[in-house]
């Protein structure tokens, strides 16, 4: 149930993307994902199917474990498509019964937008399969840190961020061990009204919520006795450095990117 | 003797079906007699936990069946959760579960499940207390007040005021200094004695089994290693040694005695009996 959440879920391997630098991975899947959105036909939008394919073959992670990620998803697939399919029309009509009109466009526009949806999950979910969470905060806070220039602090977000990741798997843990503590006190928390179930969510959440405030405190101490102020002068035991590989992998999806608008501007837009 | 607790055949797998799936219970047949004092050693991971999860049904068997007064707990919904009463389950750093107003409150949460009137639950609130030395003007402070071996005990007198049949202590004194060990140990002793209700305790420490319990298990690789009296298992140290586990140090130091030729006994597992028998020898060597 609970232990079920594969939210930032990595996949260890040893692959071309695992070793790549996180903020190149961050800033290339930024810019895929644009470009699937600047796809106006099915040839433009091939050669971003095309490079997701690649890169899942590359990554090493089994493709069964990829497909998982798209499962949460499956309902809003659905609904687009057939969202899609109902109310947009033009074209030449297939299929027509009383005020309901299955169109050549409609047809087209939820097969693409399907294809369009699974790429950028598909997409999104290698970026966390193939990047631990350290990295990608680490990532982030480098690629964000000219709005440090703002006064916005760049290093605590990121801090938050790993810090909160961090705790997930250790506070389903301790969700678990108070929820068997108090069931064995009879606690009923599967009957009742909604009211009675809310309510009998009070033993689990205070405990928790008092665990989690002690646990933060200790963590801050521990910081501390590390003798961490914050962001400021902080370096870095690994430096992150941009590689050949990296420059590899700028140059595919550039070269992808630059197909797009090409094969845009010599084709038929569909959608 | 009749038995309150029947384990027949009782295995559990988690992640059942996956390529990461583990034994963590194999085909267990145990039978608990009323009135006992059982001990479970075993080290990290052979089962313990798992295997007292079973026992008010917080788990359910992948195989086998768990009987309580010689029903099948998971016959119905009105039979597993009249397990969790007749079973009282108190697990490891009880403390972290506390969450009432009051310490009243909070031991009166269990009794309050069992849908008992208030003068009944008030009752079993006051005696719960008295067995844990819960004063009474403790009674009204928040639980976040006391001091950590405060909130343990009267988290045990919330799982006591259920007044189970059988009451099941994980790890009763992990992370107590030794005095308040003893005292815990003292405590679930004094309970047993003056209710007769059934108590089992699962413990790394030896020395702690040792002054508590008759009749003790050792668990290993998901199963049941050994099952007899205390002086049964610790005359097999060799053994215990090779599961991981560890003889009280009184007996290694016997072991050690009788090795250099000294005729003692092989089971002494407890400082007093010790000293009985040191006595008994000086005596029969001043009697040469």
């Amino acid at each position: 149930m609970i232990s079920d959440i594969t939210f930032g879920q990595y996949y260890p391997s040893k692959s071309v993307l695992h070793k790549a630098d996180p903020r190149m991975k961050l800033l290339l899947t930024f810019v895929t994902i644009i470009f699937l959105f600047v796809c106006k036909n099915f040839l433009s939008l091939a050669v971003m199917a095309f490079i997701t394919v690649l890169a899942v073959a590359v990554s090493g992670v089994p493709l069964k474990t990829i497909l998982k990620s798209i499962r949460p998803v499956l309902i809003i697939l659905v609904f687009t498509a057939a969202l899609n399919i109902f109310y947009t029309k033009g074209g030449e009509v297939y299929y027509e019964i009383w005020k309901i009109q299955i169109t050549e466009k409609g047809v087209n526009t939820a097969i693409f937008t399907i294809i369009r949806i699974v790429i950028l999950v598909v997409l999104s979910s290698l970026l966390t399969y193939t990047t631990t969470p350290t990295d990608l905060t680490t990532g982030l806070e480098r690629l964000l840190s000219p709005l440090n220039v703002l006064h916005i602090k760049v290093h605590t977000l990121a801090m938050m961020m790993t810090l909160a990741l961090r705790f997930i798997p250790t506070l389903v843990e301790e969700i678990e061990r108070i929820m068997n503590a108090q069931k064995a006190r009879g606690a009923d928390l599967e009957t009742g009204s909604l009211v009675q179930r809310a309510k009998a969510l009070i033993p689990i959440f205070v405990p928790l919520m008092v665990s989690s405030f002690r646990r933060a405190y200790e963590l801050a101490f521990a910081m501390t006795c590390r003798c961490y102020t914050g962001g400021e002068g902080r370096t870095r035991m690994k430096q992150m450095k941009l590689s050949v590989r990296d420059f590899v992998l700028l140059f595919i999806c550039l070269t992808a990117c630059a197909g797009v608008i090409v094969l845009n501007i010599f084709f038929e837009a569909v959608i | 003797m009749s038995a309150v607790i029947e384990v027949k055949n009782l295995s559990h797998y988690y992640q059942k079906g996956t390529p990461l799936q583990v034994t963590a219970l194999k085909d267990i047949n145990l039978t608990i007699n009323q009135g006992e004092i059982l001990g479970i050693i075993g080290h990290t991971g052979s089962g313990k936990s798992t295997l007292i999860s079973h026992f008010n049904g917080l788990l359910k068997p992948s195989e086998g069946t768990v009987l309580v007064d010689g029903e099948d707990i998971h016959k119905d919904k009105e039979t597993l959760r009249n397990s969790r009463f007749k079973v009282g389950l108190c697990f490891q750093y009880p403390e972290y579960q506390l969450f009432e107003e009051t310490v009243y409150k909070d031991i009166a949460f269990g009794p309050k499940n069992m849908k008992l009137s208030d003068d009944e639950i008030k009752e079993r609130v006051l005696r719960a207390a008295e067995h844990t030395g819960v004063s009474i003007d403790m009674l009204d402070k928040s639980p976040f007040d006391l001091s950590g071996g405060e909130k343990r005990r009267v988290a045990i007198a919330g799982v006591m005021a259920m007044e189970p049949e059988v009451l099941v202590f994980d790890e009763p004194a992990a992370g107590l200094d030794p005095a308040g060990r003893k005292k815990l140990i003292d405590l679930i002793k004094d309970y047993h004695r003056s209710t007769g209700c059934t108590v089992i305790v699962v413990s790394h420490s030896m020395e702690d089994i040792a002054r508590l319990s008759d009749r003790l298990i050792v668990m290993n690789n998901a199963g049941i290693a050994m099952d007899g009296t205390i002086q049964d298992v610790f005359s097999r140290a060799d053994e215990l040694t090779e599961m991981g586990l560890d003889v009280p140090e009184i007996t290694k130091i016997f072991a050690e005695i009788k090795k250099r030729g000294f005729d003692v006994p092989p089971d002494v597992y407890s400082v007093d009996r010790a000293v009985d028998v040191i006595r008994s020898l000086t005596e029969g060597r001043a009697g040469l």
